[in-house]
Protein backbone atom coordinates (compact mmCIF):
# COMPACT_ATOMS: atom_id res chain seq x y z
CA UNK A 1 0.00 0.00 0.00
CA UNK A 2 1.35 3.38 -0.89
CA UNK A 3 1.86 6.48 1.41
CA UNK A 4 -0.39 8.53 -1.38
CA UNK A 5 -3.20 5.75 -0.73
CA UNK A 6 -2.44 6.17 3.14
CA UNK A 7 -2.48 10.17 2.48
CA UNK A 8 -5.88 10.11 0.49
CA UNK A 9 -7.80 8.23 3.65
CA UNK A 10 -6.56 10.53 5.67
CA UNK A 11 -8.03 13.33 3.70
CA UNK A 12 -11.24 11.71 2.98
CA UNK A 13 -12.14 11.43 6.72
CA UNK A 14 -11.68 14.95 6.84
CA UNK A 15 -13.83 15.58 4.30
CA UNK A 16 -10.45 16.87 1.96
CA UNK A 17 -10.30 14.67 -1.23
CA UNK A 18 -12.32 14.79 -4.42
CA UNK A 19 -15.32 13.27 -5.26
CA UNK A 20 -13.93 11.24 -7.84
CA UNK A 21 -11.16 10.28 -5.62
CA UNK A 22 -13.21 9.65 -2.82
CA UNK A 23 -15.65 7.07 -4.54
CA UNK A 24 -12.82 5.04 -5.48
CA UNK A 25 -10.74 5.17 -2.62
CA UNK A 26 -14.50 3.83 -0.40
CA UNK A 27 -14.49 0.85 -2.91
CA UNK A 28 -10.78 -0.15 -2.55
CA UNK A 29 -10.89 0.09 1.20
CA UNK A 30 -14.08 -2.57 1.05
CA UNK A 31 -11.88 -5.42 -0.25
CA UNK A 32 -8.08 -4.01 0.35
CA UNK A 33 -7.61 -5.10 4.29
CA UNK A 34 -4.23 -2.95 4.91
CA UNK A 35 -6.25 -0.02 3.78
CA UNK A 36 -9.12 -0.63 6.21
CA UNK A 37 -6.59 -1.19 9.08
CA UNK A 38 -5.26 2.41 8.72
CA UNK A 39 -8.84 3.80 8.26
CA UNK A 40 -9.46 2.19 11.77
CA UNK A 41 -6.02 3.26 13.08
CA UNK A 42 -6.90 6.61 12.11
CA UNK A 43 -9.95 6.85 13.47
CA UNK A 44 -8.89 5.04 16.81
CA UNK A 45 -6.27 7.89 17.28
CA UNK A 46 -9.44 10.15 16.60
CA UNK A 47 -11.25 8.44 19.45
CA UNK A 48 -8.56 8.57 21.46
CA UNK A 49 -7.86 12.49 20.83
CA UNK A 50 -11.80 13.20 21.06
CA UNK A 51 -12.02 10.45 24.11
CA UNK A 52 -14.58 12.02 27.21
CA UNK A 53 -16.25 10.92 30.05
CA UNK A 54 -14.19 7.75 30.99
CA UNK A 55 -15.57 6.30 28.28
CA UNK A 56 -13.16 3.41 27.11
CA UNK A 57 -11.13 4.07 23.47
CA UNK A 58 -13.29 1.97 20.58
CA UNK A 59 -11.16 0.29 18.77
CA UNK A 60 -12.65 -1.85 15.44
CA UNK A 61 -16.20 -2.21 16.95
CA UNK A 62 -17.34 -2.40 13.36
CA UNK A 63 -16.08 -6.12 13.38
CA UNK A 64 -17.95 -6.86 16.43
CA UNK A 65 -21.08 -5.11 14.85
CA UNK A 66 -21.04 -7.30 11.61
CA UNK A 67 -19.77 -10.61 13.17
CA UNK A 68 -22.91 -10.22 15.68
CA UNK A 69 -25.20 -9.10 12.39
CA UNK A 70 -24.31 -12.17 10.64
CA UNK A 71 -24.58 -13.82 14.05
CA UNK A 72 -28.13 -13.30 14.05
CA UNK A 73 -29.16 -14.04 10.49
CA UNK A 74 -27.77 -17.33 10.40
CA UNK A 75 -30.08 -17.81 13.81
CA UNK A 76 -33.26 -16.24 11.58
CA UNK A 77 -32.24 -18.85 8.84
CA UNK A 78 -31.44 -21.44 10.54
CA UNK A 79 -35.55 -20.57 12.40
CA UNK A 80 -37.55 -19.87 9.36
CA UNK A 81 -35.48 -23.50 8.05
CA UNK A 82 -37.10 -25.34 10.95
CA UNK A 83 -40.09 -23.26 10.20
CA UNK A 84 -40.14 -24.25 7.00
CA UNK A 85 -39.43 -28.16 7.68
CA UNK A 86 -42.45 -28.12 10.59
CA UNK A 87 -44.52 -26.42 7.74
CA UNK A 88 -43.53 -29.70 5.53
CA UNK A 89 -44.18 -32.14 8.11
CA UNK A 90 -47.87 -30.99 8.86
CA UNK A 91 -48.31 -30.30 5.03
CA UNK A 92 -47.05 -34.34 4.22
CA UNK A 93 -49.57 -35.41 7.72
CA UNK A 94 -52.55 -33.58 5.85
CA UNK A 95 -51.98 -34.97 2.41
CA UNK A 96 -51.76 -37.93 4.48
CA UNK A 97 -55.13 -37.76 5.79
CA UNK A 98 -56.39 -36.72 2.07
CA UNK A 99 -55.57 -39.44 0.43
CA UNK A 100 -57.03 -42.19 3.12
CA UNK A 101 -60.02 -39.50 2.73
CA UNK A 102 -60.10 -40.62 -1.01
CA UNK A 103 -59.46 -44.28 -0.71
CA UNK A 104 -62.24 -43.89 1.79
CA UNK A 105 -64.64 -42.52 -0.69
CA UNK A 106 -63.59 -44.64 -3.28
CA UNK A 107 -64.21 -47.72 -1.48
CA UNK A 108 -68.00 -46.33 -0.14
CA UNK A 109 -68.57 -45.39 -4.15
CA UNK A 110 -67.75 -48.65 -5.17
CA UNK A 111 -69.81 -49.97 -3.25
CA UNK A 112 -72.80 -48.28 -4.11
CA UNK A 113 -72.24 -49.07 -7.42
CA UNK A 114 -74.85 -51.83 -8.69
CA UNK A 115 -73.82 -53.55 -11.42
CA UNK A 116 -75.14 -53.36 -14.44
CA UNK A 117 -77.52 -49.93 -14.18
CA UNK A 118 -75.69 -47.19 -15.83
CA UNK A 119 -75.31 -44.73 -12.99
CA UNK A 120 -76.86 -41.40 -13.93
CA UNK A 121 -74.68 -37.85 -15.20
CA UNK A 122 -74.67 -35.16 -12.73
CA UNK A 123 -75.00 -31.84 -14.34
CA UNK A 124 -73.11 -28.95 -13.33
CA UNK A 125 -75.58 -26.91 -11.55
CA UNK A 126 -73.17 -24.04 -10.20
CA UNK A 127 -70.28 -21.95 -11.12
CA UNK A 128 -67.82 -23.59 -9.28
CA UNK A 129 -68.80 -27.35 -10.44
CA UNK A 130 -68.12 -25.97 -13.77
CA UNK A 131 -64.89 -25.46 -13.06
CA UNK A 132 -64.46 -28.73 -10.24
CA UNK A 133 -66.65 -32.25 -10.17
CA UNK A 134 -69.17 -32.35 -7.25
CA UNK A 135 -67.28 -34.96 -5.53
CA UNK A 136 -64.16 -36.68 -5.46
CA UNK A 137 -64.95 -39.82 -7.28
CA UNK A 138 -66.59 -37.89 -10.16
CA UNK A 139 -65.05 -37.35 -13.83
CA UNK A 140 -65.52 -33.90 -15.96
CA UNK A 141 -66.40 -35.17 -19.47
CA UNK A 142 -67.57 -32.69 -21.94
CA UNK A 143 -70.32 -32.51 -23.57
CA UNK A 144 -72.96 -30.77 -25.98
CA UNK A 145 -75.67 -28.82 -24.81
CA UNK A 146 -78.89 -31.82 -25.07
CA UNK A 147 -81.97 -30.45 -24.71
CA UNK A 148 -83.47 -33.67 -24.96
CA UNK A 149 -83.84 -32.63 -20.88
CA UNK A 150 -86.93 -29.91 -21.71
CA UNK A 151 -89.01 -32.74 -23.50
CA UNK A 152 -92.11 -29.73 -23.27
CA UNK A 153 -90.11 -27.68 -26.08
CA UNK A 154 -91.50 -28.58 -29.64
CA UNK A 155 -88.90 -30.57 -32.18
CA UNK A 156 -88.78 -27.43 -34.17
CA UNK A 157 -87.43 -25.36 -31.24
CA UNK A 158 -85.38 -28.05 -30.40
CA UNK A 159 -83.26 -28.10 -33.79
CA UNK A 160 -83.01 -24.86 -33.60
CA UNK A 161 -81.57 -24.24 -30.31
CA UNK A 162 -79.11 -26.96 -31.36
CA UNK A 163 -78.40 -26.36 -34.33
CA UNK A 164 -77.53 -22.17 -33.52
CA UNK A 165 -75.78 -23.24 -30.41
CA UNK A 166 -71.84 -21.62 -30.50
CA UNK A 167 -71.49 -21.87 -26.83
CA UNK A 168 -68.73 -23.81 -24.87
CA UNK A 169 -69.57 -27.10 -24.02
CA UNK A 170 -70.92 -27.83 -20.60
CA UNK A 171 -69.20 -30.64 -18.48
CA UNK A 172 -71.17 -33.37 -17.03
CA UNK A 173 -69.84 -34.90 -14.39
CA UNK A 174 -70.12 -38.93 -14.33
CA UNK A 175 -68.71 -41.53 -11.44
CA UNK A 176 -65.24 -42.14 -12.08
CA UNK A 177 -65.75 -46.08 -12.79
CA UNK A 178 -68.57 -45.79 -15.05
CA UNK A 179 -66.02 -43.25 -17.14
CA UNK A 180 -63.84 -45.56 -17.29
CA UNK A 181 -65.79 -48.24 -18.13
CA UNK A 182 -67.38 -46.77 -21.11
CA UNK A 183 -64.37 -45.67 -22.77
CA UNK A 184 -62.90 -49.06 -22.25
CA UNK A 185 -66.11 -50.34 -24.25
CA UNK A 186 -65.99 -47.66 -26.85
CA UNK A 187 -62.43 -48.56 -27.56
CA UNK A 188 -62.86 -52.04 -27.30
CA UNK A 189 -66.05 -51.58 -29.82
CA UNK A 190 -64.03 -49.72 -32.20
CA UNK A 191 -61.31 -52.95 -32.16
CA UNK A 192 -64.29 -54.85 -33.14
CA UNK A 193 -65.57 -52.88 -35.84
CA UNK A 194 -61.85 -52.67 -37.18
CA UNK A 195 -60.80 -56.29 -37.05
CA UNK A 196 -64.55 -57.06 -38.46
CA UNK A 197 -64.03 -54.85 -41.55
CA UNK B 1 -2.86 19.10 -6.54
CA UNK B 2 -5.38 20.67 -3.87
CA UNK B 3 -9.50 19.72 -4.80
CA UNK B 4 -11.70 23.07 -4.97
CA UNK B 5 -14.29 23.00 -2.16
CA UNK B 6 -16.91 22.65 -4.48
CA UNK B 7 -14.93 19.25 -5.74
CA UNK B 8 -14.65 17.47 -2.52
CA UNK B 9 -16.49 15.26 -0.63
CA UNK B 10 -17.76 16.75 2.34
CA UNK B 11 -18.15 14.13 5.52
CA UNK B 12 -21.29 15.04 5.55
CA UNK B 13 -21.56 13.40 1.49
CA UNK B 14 -19.20 10.65 2.92
CA UNK B 15 -21.35 9.60 5.65
CA UNK B 16 -24.51 9.58 2.52
CA UNK B 17 -22.54 7.48 0.42
CA UNK B 18 -21.48 5.12 2.95
CA UNK B 19 -24.81 4.65 4.52
CA UNK B 20 -26.38 4.40 0.78
CA UNK B 21 -23.59 1.09 -0.19
CA UNK B 22 -24.56 0.14 3.50
CA UNK B 23 -28.59 0.44 2.21
CA UNK B 24 -27.64 -1.49 -0.37
CA UNK B 25 -26.52 -4.41 1.51
CA UNK B 26 -22.47 -3.82 1.59
CA UNK B 27 -21.47 -4.64 5.01
CA UNK B 28 -18.10 -3.40 4.90
CA UNK B 29 -19.59 -0.36 3.92
CA UNK B 30 -21.57 -0.21 7.19
CA UNK B 31 -18.08 -1.41 9.25
CA UNK B 32 -16.65 1.56 8.18
CA UNK B 33 -19.19 3.39 9.46
CA UNK B 34 -19.28 2.26 12.91
CA UNK B 35 -15.45 2.37 12.96
CA UNK B 36 -16.02 6.18 11.94
CA UNK B 37 -18.37 7.02 14.80
CA UNK B 38 -17.77 4.20 17.07
CA UNK B 39 -16.04 6.50 19.70
CA UNK B 40 -18.58 9.33 19.55
CA UNK B 41 -21.31 6.87 20.41
CA UNK B 42 -19.36 5.72 23.04
CA UNK B 43 -18.45 9.26 24.19
CA UNK B 44 -22.38 10.00 24.44
CA UNK B 45 -23.44 6.67 25.96
CA UNK B 46 -20.38 7.17 28.80
CA UNK B 47 -23.19 10.50 30.12
CA UNK B 48 -25.40 7.69 31.21
CA UNK B 49 -23.38 4.41 32.01
CA UNK B 50 -20.17 4.08 33.93
CA UNK B 51 -19.13 0.49 33.68
CA UNK B 52 -16.82 0.14 30.57
CA UNK B 53 -17.91 -2.85 29.92
CA UNK B 54 -21.67 -1.97 29.40
CA UNK B 55 -20.85 0.83 27.10
CA UNK B 56 -18.95 -1.06 24.92
CA UNK B 57 -22.04 -3.47 24.75
CA UNK B 58 -24.79 -0.71 24.56
CA UNK B 59 -22.74 1.04 21.28
CA UNK B 60 -22.76 -2.86 20.09
CA UNK B 61 -26.09 -2.53 20.56
CA UNK B 62 -26.62 0.84 19.31
CA UNK B 63 -25.13 0.23 15.95
CA UNK B 64 -27.23 -3.26 15.76
CA UNK B 65 -30.07 -0.97 15.88
CA UNK B 66 -28.85 2.09 13.31
CA UNK B 67 -28.45 -1.01 11.22
CA UNK B 68 -31.82 -2.05 11.41
CA UNK B 69 -33.59 1.11 11.07
CA UNK B 70 -31.00 2.21 8.25
CA UNK B 71 -34.05 1.40 5.71
CA UNK B 72 -36.03 4.36 7.64
CA UNK B 73 -32.89 7.31 7.25
CA UNK B 74 -33.94 9.73 4.83
CA UNK B 75 -30.89 12.23 5.73
CA UNK B 76 -32.79 15.16 6.52
CA UNK B 77 -30.41 15.26 9.32
CA UNK B 78 -26.96 14.32 9.68
CA UNK B 79 -25.89 11.09 9.83
CA UNK B 80 -24.36 11.43 13.18
CA UNK B 81 -27.59 13.30 14.76
CA UNK B 82 -29.50 10.46 13.85
CA UNK B 83 -27.31 7.96 15.67
CA UNK B 84 -26.84 10.72 18.59
CA UNK B 85 -30.63 10.19 19.40
CA UNK B 86 -30.60 6.42 18.91
CA UNK B 87 -27.42 6.16 21.22
CA UNK B 88 -29.42 8.45 24.01
CA UNK B 89 -32.90 5.99 23.54
CA UNK B 90 -30.93 2.77 24.06
CA UNK B 91 -29.06 3.82 27.22
CA UNK B 92 -31.56 5.33 28.42
CA UNK B 93 -33.61 1.92 28.17
CA UNK B 94 -30.44 0.11 29.25
CA UNK B 95 -30.61 1.52 32.55
CA UNK B 96 -34.55 1.52 32.70
CA UNK B 97 -34.02 -2.12 32.10
CA UNK B 98 -31.45 -2.74 34.33
CA UNK B 99 -32.99 -1.09 37.21
CA UNK B 100 -35.70 -3.49 37.10
CA UNK B 101 -33.04 -6.47 36.54
CA UNK B 102 -32.30 -5.14 40.05
CA UNK B 103 -35.16 -4.41 41.89
CA UNK B 104 -36.63 -8.05 40.80
CA UNK B 105 -33.02 -9.33 42.03
CA UNK B 106 -33.47 -10.41 45.77
CA UNK B 107 -29.71 -9.68 47.24
CA UNK B 108 -29.03 -10.91 50.61
CA UNK B 109 -29.01 -8.52 53.08
CA UNK B 110 -24.97 -9.11 53.87
CA UNK B 111 -24.24 -9.50 50.32
CA UNK B 112 -25.71 -6.07 49.73
CA UNK B 113 -23.72 -4.91 52.37
CA UNK B 114 -20.21 -6.13 50.94
CA UNK B 115 -20.86 -4.51 47.68
CA UNK B 116 -19.57 -0.59 48.99
CA UNK B 117 -21.84 0.90 45.99
CA UNK B 118 -23.76 0.08 42.90
CA UNK B 119 -20.54 1.34 41.01
CA UNK B 120 -18.67 -1.20 42.08
CA UNK B 121 -21.26 -4.13 41.73
CA UNK B 122 -21.19 -2.88 38.24
CA UNK B 123 -17.93 -3.13 37.56
CA UNK B 124 -17.32 -6.50 35.70
CA UNK B 125 -14.18 -5.74 33.72
CA UNK B 126 -12.21 -9.05 33.66
CA UNK B 127 -8.24 -8.32 34.49
CA UNK B 128 -7.64 -9.39 30.95
CA UNK B 129 -9.65 -6.56 29.70
CA UNK B 130 -8.02 -3.82 31.64
CA UNK B 131 -4.41 -4.80 31.22
CA UNK B 132 -4.62 -4.78 27.18
CA UNK B 133 -7.44 -1.50 27.19
CA UNK B 134 -4.64 -0.22 29.13
CA UNK B 135 -2.24 -1.01 26.84
CA UNK B 136 -3.70 -0.04 24.08
CA UNK B 137 -4.19 3.55 25.70
CA UNK B 138 -0.90 3.47 26.56
CA UNK B 139 0.70 3.07 23.30
CA UNK B 140 -1.39 5.73 21.86
CA UNK B 141 -1.07 8.14 24.57
CA UNK B 142 3.11 7.53 24.07
CA UNK B 143 3.25 7.65 20.61
CA UNK B 144 1.28 10.89 20.54
CA UNK B 145 3.49 12.35 22.82
CA UNK B 146 6.62 11.13 21.02
CA UNK B 147 5.16 13.08 18.15
CA UNK B 148 7.54 16.07 16.42
CA UNK B 149 5.65 19.24 17.81
CA UNK B 150 4.63 20.39 13.94
CA UNK B 151 2.87 17.15 13.13
CA UNK B 152 1.02 17.30 16.89
CA UNK B 153 -0.17 20.78 16.82
CA UNK B 154 -1.43 19.86 13.25
CA UNK B 155 -3.54 16.90 14.87
CA UNK B 156 -4.53 18.24 17.73
CA UNK B 157 -5.77 21.19 15.84
CA UNK B 158 -7.97 18.97 13.73
CA UNK B 159 -8.97 16.26 15.96
CA UNK B 160 -9.49 18.64 19.08
CA UNK B 161 -10.72 21.78 17.80
CA UNK B 162 -12.12 20.12 14.36
CA UNK B 163 -10.61 23.16 12.43
CA UNK B 164 -10.72 22.61 8.59
CA UNK B 165 -7.07 22.22 6.60
CA UNK B 166 -7.37 26.25 5.99
CA UNK B 167 -8.21 27.27 9.11
CA UNK B 168 -5.00 25.36 10.59
CA UNK B 169 -2.84 26.83 7.72
CA UNK B 170 -3.72 29.83 8.79
CA UNK B 171 -3.38 29.09 12.22
CA UNK B 172 0.39 27.03 11.82
CA UNK B 173 1.27 30.09 9.05
CA UNK B 174 1.86 27.50 6.48
CA UNK B 175 0.86 26.38 2.94
CA UNK B 176 -2.38 23.62 2.93
CA UNK B 177 -0.49 20.97 1.54
CA UNK B 178 1.88 21.21 4.07
CA UNK B 179 -0.97 21.07 6.66
CA UNK B 180 -2.08 17.77 4.57
CA UNK B 181 0.70 16.46 5.24
CA UNK B 182 1.52 17.32 8.47
CA UNK B 183 -1.88 15.68 9.50
CA UNK B 184 -0.73 12.69 7.34
CA UNK B 185 2.57 11.72 8.95
CA UNK B 186 0.89 12.59 12.44
CA UNK B 187 -1.62 9.87 11.69
CA UNK B 188 0.38 7.03 10.29
CA UNK B 189 3.22 7.31 13.03
CA UNK B 190 0.73 6.68 15.53
CA UNK B 191 -0.68 4.13 12.79
CA UNK B 192 2.91 2.62 12.59
CA UNK B 193 2.91 2.65 16.22
CA UNK B 194 -0.28 0.94 17.23
CA UNK B 195 0.25 -2.34 14.61
CA UNK B 196 2.27 -4.39 16.16
CA UNK B 197 -0.25 -4.19 19.22
CA UNK B 198 -3.26 -4.54 17.33
CA UNK B 199 -1.72 -7.74 15.45
CA UNK B 200 -1.00 -9.03 18.85
CA UNK B 201 -4.20 -8.76 20.02
CA UNK B 202 -5.99 -10.21 17.75
CA UNK B 203 -3.79 -13.23 17.81
CA UNK B 204 -4.63 -13.42 21.46
CA UNK B 205 -8.35 -13.15 20.37
CA UNK B 206 -8.03 -16.00 17.89
CA UNK B 207 -6.05 -18.12 20.28
CA UNK B 208 -9.09 -17.79 22.92
CA UNK B 209 -11.60 -18.75 20.47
Amino acid sequence: MSDKSKQNISELMDGELSNDCSRFLIKRMQSDESLQSSWNNYHMLRSCLQQEHDAPVMHNLGAQVIGQLNKEADFTESVETNHKSGWLKSLAGAAIAASVAVVAVFTFNQNQVTPGVEPLPIYAKTSEQLVNPPNAAMVRVEQPVRYTRYPSLTPQIQTYLTESNNQPQIPVYYNAEYANKIIIQTRQKAQQNIAEE
Amino acid sequence: MNPSDKDKMSEKTLDAELVAQAKAGKMSAFELLVNRYQQRVANVIAKFIKDRHEIQDVAQEVFIKVFRALPNFRGDSSFYTWIYRIAVNTSKNHLVAKSRRIQNTQVEFEDAESFGSNEDYRNLDTPDAVYSRGELEQTMSKAISQLPEDLKQAIVLREVDGLSYEEIAVKMDCPIGTVRSRIFRARDAIDQAMRPLLSEQSTRKQHVR
